[in-house]
């Protein structure tokens, strides 16, 4: 199945006893794969018939999938464990670190492993995903196990430690899901309880039974373990807690908020995802499914029903999971694993199993069964915790839908889909071919459903307000995610005309991405560089091929995230070689880490902050942790000898910070001196160094201007927080200013880029070209887009408008004032706003 | 007697090996079928036919070279778990034994020792888990400590030799905990372990070829 087309994700190879064996095991996987492409080579039997495995074979078929993602491995069993060992001592040291070998059943965890990693997972999340794959069977097999265990409570542990919970929640759905999951890999009977409440022991292997200790921040809690693996489990749970369960120290992310606020009165409705959707409405509504209480067969068939769904909505989930994983990062995606914890929970499935065996049917059991833990939630003291019982009535939901025969609630939505706002989960089940549109009432353009939203190319507008929720069903409804208006359709004229509208964008779509790869000149021939955001090798060719000019911005923290250790300066002067690779002989622009704020490694301690977003990240963390800096330097040393390289550091705020930075590189380029193709530059993202640019000029080649931080840091409003969404405006006068100083003082000295996603927002791209700015630099799919809006601009016009811009008091008025010019200039441009609200 | 082990004793010793495991390939095989999956004779004999034929392709080769090629032959063609043990064994012979010839008898020795130490880096194995290390370290015991009383290479290699055959005796009233022989729980108790018994030819043959060196 291995396919022509380099994916670059995670190789997958399958050893075993038997050729025929792992032939069949991957025709069984690829069923999984529905046209995607996951490279996995087979090293099985000496030869078609005779059994046996062979460490050279397997050295060469996991060189035959490796990439810079790396490969799992998995194995049957006896010799092909030890030959899978062999071939890691013969493999070449850069590769070897790549490889993870699995512990997981060879059927089981390559059905898996493979829907894992065609989702983009990490081969670490491609193991623990196959790894734990086996728990769906063991539940549905041996759920009443668990029920024995109780007895072993009794027994002396054979190991047992206490802890103090530490996480800011408590041990809520995800750190508990971390424990549990942890618990389930090991060989022993974990029990756990709260010492400070003074609970009794519950089994660690049940999600649904650890959250109801109610373990909160403070409070002591005692682990017990038995059997083989007793003394490792307690090690390894004293250990995760002292990690605090790998959550990050700040604020819950938003897959797991509080429920979200409204955002400011005057903040919206804001536009969120682009383009224009028509549709009737539908509103999202959260009864529960039809339960049929009455048994359609006996109570094995029942269970039957009942486990399939289960084994259906797990699948669902993994997917998503991955698909999180891949745009939203671990930490957010974790939150799918509680749901994933839930629906492999034993103590669930046996009160499930035996409702059914009593005479209930499947989904009367399963309701039942959920019932019972959601009132041990809902009874929990602590409001957040009583909150995650959300998380289990939205699993419970799936399950009862798929009992019922039925889709989804979200994915089964025709139109426009009106609700409150809309969990992670929810936005990345949105089916594209059916959703037109999307309208929340509360909501962000920057939250992670929103990414999610905007990912599917599904127009939308959020923090619309409650009012949006009284629409009736069925009321066709304009969803113009570009200007960031609902308008319900009053007549059959109004509609056309949208319709029409709707119609010339797509065709303006089709010509913008046929012109994608021309370079972008302005009516007065002057040339804008149209560049792309990106954080892998696989991204850069999508966006070398989408027509990016070269990449503006290359995150390489996503190279970092999700493994035990940092990349090795080889593995990553490998991956920068594979980007610059991508864009043949044009410049990259290598961002050197930026961790620290919203982002943590495992290998960096960083102390909590109470306010990471004004603490030590990126520059001012990569300075602390020199030896990760000059690796990375050096590597991007290596690749700047023989191609152009770019390379800038983030979070700059201090000139003796850029200076520090500077003999670091010095360092790294060794006795060669510089190489002669790298230039240097630093991110302008915190309004001190907008205002002291020319200090920094005369040590810089170029500088990028982070447009999302940057409007952070001036109008003090974090993005990410909803109920602040419409201060955080990059249009703001204020924000403004800080550019036109930066650009200013670089013309004529340093090329200045905005990699921001205000590079992306056509409101502001005039008054950014206005300002100076040369390089805009985008996400890949923005590319044609942009590339047309900068060939529909005249410079001297831009930067009068942006004179003008400069003067204005407020966002609102910059985007009149924006929308005021479009309309007096020709068409194509007037025809893309619509002129009704 | 001379001075050392040369590379065409070490040839004879692979050679002797190969003869005693054609020899007994259906005794190994019968074992295995007791307590394994019955392919232990077919296995081995098939790799170290396959190592015969690779010995005639570096016939220039040093001795860390020979066994380096041994290593991996057997690891690419015994297909069961014995193949990356004995190809552990024999790699890590070949990084111990040295590019000179004649091989001196301590670090003859010292390279058994290193090949055990593979063995059990790659299986795990523990003492009286019923596998082959429970014959091959024994004789390597025995071997180190004749050699450090100062008795002649001959003496030492003939104690090496005993302990190998008591170690694989000792096996058969083992608990089988490695491998699919474990799966039997107490039912492997009474059947002699197949590795330990490949392992004690392996010894017995190296008596043989190379009594009269060193």
């Amino acid at each position: 199945m291995a396919s022509g087309e380099v994916t670059g994700g995670v190789g997958i190879v399958v050893v075993s006893h038997s050729r025929a064996l792992a032939q069949a095991a991957v025709n069984l996987a690829a069923e999984m794969l529905h046209g995607q492409q996951v490279q996995i080579a087979i090293a099985a039997g000496l030869d078609e018939t005779t059994f046996g495995t062979d460490a050279i074979q397997i050295k060469a078929a996991i060189e035959r999938v490796d990439s810079p993602a790396g490969v799992v491995v998995l194995m049957d069993l006896g010799s092909a464990v030890l030959s899978a060992e062999l071939a890691l001592d013969l493999l070449a040291n850069g590769t070897r670190d790549r490889v993870v070998l699995c512990p997981a059943p060879l059927v089981e965890g390559l059905v898996v492993a493979t829907v894992a990693a065609s989702g983009g997972a990490t081969r670490e999340e491609v193991a623990a995903e196959a790894t734990a794959a086996l728990l769906g069977k063991t539940a549905h097999l041996a759920p009443v196990a668990t029920d024995a265990r109780p007895a072993a409570f009794d027994e002396p542990a054979a190991a047992s430690a206490t802890f103090t919970v530490t996480n800011a929640h408590g041990l809520h759905a995800r750190p508990a899901a971390r424990l549990v999951t942890e618990v389930r890999r090991l060989d022993a009977t974990v029990t756990i309880r709260n010492v400070t409440t003074g609970s009794p022991p519950v089994p660690a292997t049940s999600l649904s039974r650890v959250a109801t200790l109610g373990a909160l921040q403070g409070h002591q809690v005692e682990v017990a373990a038995f059997g083989r693996q007793a003394v490792s489990a307690v090690d390894h749970l004293r250990s995760l807690a002292e990690r605090n369960f790998d959550e990050p120290t700040d604020a819950p992310s938003a897959g797991t908020a509080a429920p979200l606020e409204r955002g400011v009165a005057d903040g919206g409705p804001l536009p969120a995802s682009a383009g224009i959707g028509i549709g009737p409405v539908h509103q999202l509504a959260y009864a529960a499914p039809q339960v049929d209480e009455i048994p359609a067969g006996p109570p094995t068939a029942e269970w039957r029903v009942l486990i399939e769904a289960v084994a259906e909505v797990r699948r669902g989930i993994e997917r998503i999971r991955a698909a999180a994983a891949r745009d939203l990062g671990d930490n957010d995606a974790e939150i799918f694993d509680a749901h994933l914890l839930l629906l492999a929970d034993p103590e669930l499935l046996t009160a499930a199993k035996d409702r059914v065996a009593a005479g209930a049917s499947a989904g009367a059991a399963w309701m039942a069964s959920v019932a019972d833990v959601a009132a041990q939630w809902a009874a929990l003291p602590d409001p957040y915790l009583r909150g995650r019982a959300d998380d289990l009535r939205a699993v419970t939901h799936q399950v009862l839908n798929a009992i019922a025969g039925g889709e989804d609630a979200v994915a089964a939505v025709d139109g426009v889909l009106v609700a409150q706002d809309l969990s992670p989960a929810q936005a990345a089940a949105l089916d594209p071919a059916r959703v037109r549109g999307v309208v929340l009432a509360a909501g962000s353009p920057t939250s992670h459903a929103n990414i999610l939203i905007r990912s599917h190319g599904i127009p939308a507008v959020v923090a619309a307000g409650p009012e949006v929720l009284e629409l009736a069903a069925g009321t066709t409804v304009v969803v113009d995610g570009t200007a960031g208006r609902v308008v319900v359709a009053s007549s059959r004229e109004q509609l056309a005309d949208y319709e029409h509208q709707a119609l010339a964008l797509a065709e303006q779509r089709a010509l913008e991405v046929r012109d994608a790869t021309r370079p972008a000149l302005s009516i007065d021939g002057v040339r804008v560089e149209v560049a792309a955001n990106l954080g892998s090798v696989g991204d850069a060719v999508a966006a070398a091929r989408a027509g990016a000019d070269s990449a503006g911005l290359i995150r390489t923290e996503f190279m970092f995230l999700g493994r035990a250790q940092p990349p090795s300066v080889e593995e990553q002067e490998r991956d920068y070689r594979a980007m610059a690779e991508a864009f043949g002989s044009r410049p990259i622009t290598i961002r050197t880490l930026d961790v620290g704020g919203d982002k943590s490694l495992p290998y960096v301690q960083q102390g909590a902050e109470a306010n990471p977003y004004l603490g030590r990240r990126g520059i001012r963390l990569a300075l602390v942790r020199a030896d990760l800096l000059r690796d990375q330097l050096t590597a991007i040393c290596r690749v700047a000898r023989d191609t152009p390289v770019n390379v800038m550091f983030p979070m700059v705020s201090t000139v003796d910070e850029l200076l520090r930075a500077r003999a670091i590189l010095k360092e790294a380029a060794g006795d060669e001196g510089m190489p002669a193709l790298l230039r240097v530059g630093i991110m302008i993202e915190v309004p001190a160094a907008a205002l002291k640019i020319s200090s920094f000029l005369p040590h810089i080649d170029f500088v990028s201007i982070g447009t999302n931080d940057l409007t952070q840091y001036t109008l003090a409003a974090e993005r990410g927080n909803p109920s602040v969404a419409g201060l955080a405006d990059p249009l703001d006068p204020a924000v403004l200013r800080l550019v036109a100083e930066v650009g200013h003082a670089a013309r004529g000295r340093v090329t200045v880029s905005v990699c921001g996603e205000a590079a992306a927002d056509e409101a502001a791209i005039p008054l950014l070209v206005g300002l100076s700015v040369s390089e805009l630099s985008v996400s890949a799919q923005a590319v044609p887009a942009v590339k047309a809006a900068v060939r529909r601009l005249d410079t001297q016009a831009c930067a009068a408008l942006a004179d003008r811009a400069l003067q204005a008091s407020s966002a609102a008025e910059v985007r009149s004032l924006v929308a005021a010019a479009n309309t007096a200039s020709p068409a194509p441009r007037a025809s893309r706003r619509p002129t009704v609200a | 007697m001379s001075d050392g082990v040369t590379r065409t004793d070490l040839e004879h010793w692979l050679q002797v090996f190969a003869k005693q495991v054609e020899d007994n390939k259906e005794l190994l095989t019968e074992l295995d079928a007791a307590i394994g999956d019955a392919d232990h004779g077919v296995n081995m004999d098939r790799g170290l036919k396959a190592v015969l034929v690779a010995l005639e392709q570096v016939p220039q080769a040093t001795p860390a070279a020979l066994f380096n090629k041994v290593g991996l032959t057997l690891v690419s063609t015994v297909g069961g778990a014995s193949g990356p043990l004995y190809g552990t064994f024999f790699l890590r012979f070949g990084g111990a034994v040295g590019d000179e010839e004649p091989v001196p008898a301590t670090q003859f020795a010292a390279a058994l020792r290193a090949g055990l130490d593979g063995v059990v880096a790659r299986g795990k194995a523990e003492p009286g888990d019923k596998t082959m290390y429970d014959a091959l370290a024994p004789a390597i015991d025995a071997l180190d400590a004749g050699l450090a009383a100062g008795e002649v290479w001959a003496d030492a290699l003939t104690r090496a030799v005993d302990a190998a055959s008591a170690g694989r005796e000792a096996t058969i009233e083992m608990l089988a905990r490695k491998g699919r022989a474990s799966y039997l729980g107490e039912r492997s108790i009474g059947h002699q372990d197949p590795g330990a018994t490949s392992a004690a030819l392996l010894v017995a043959s190296a008596n043989e070829a190379l009594h009269d060196c060193a």
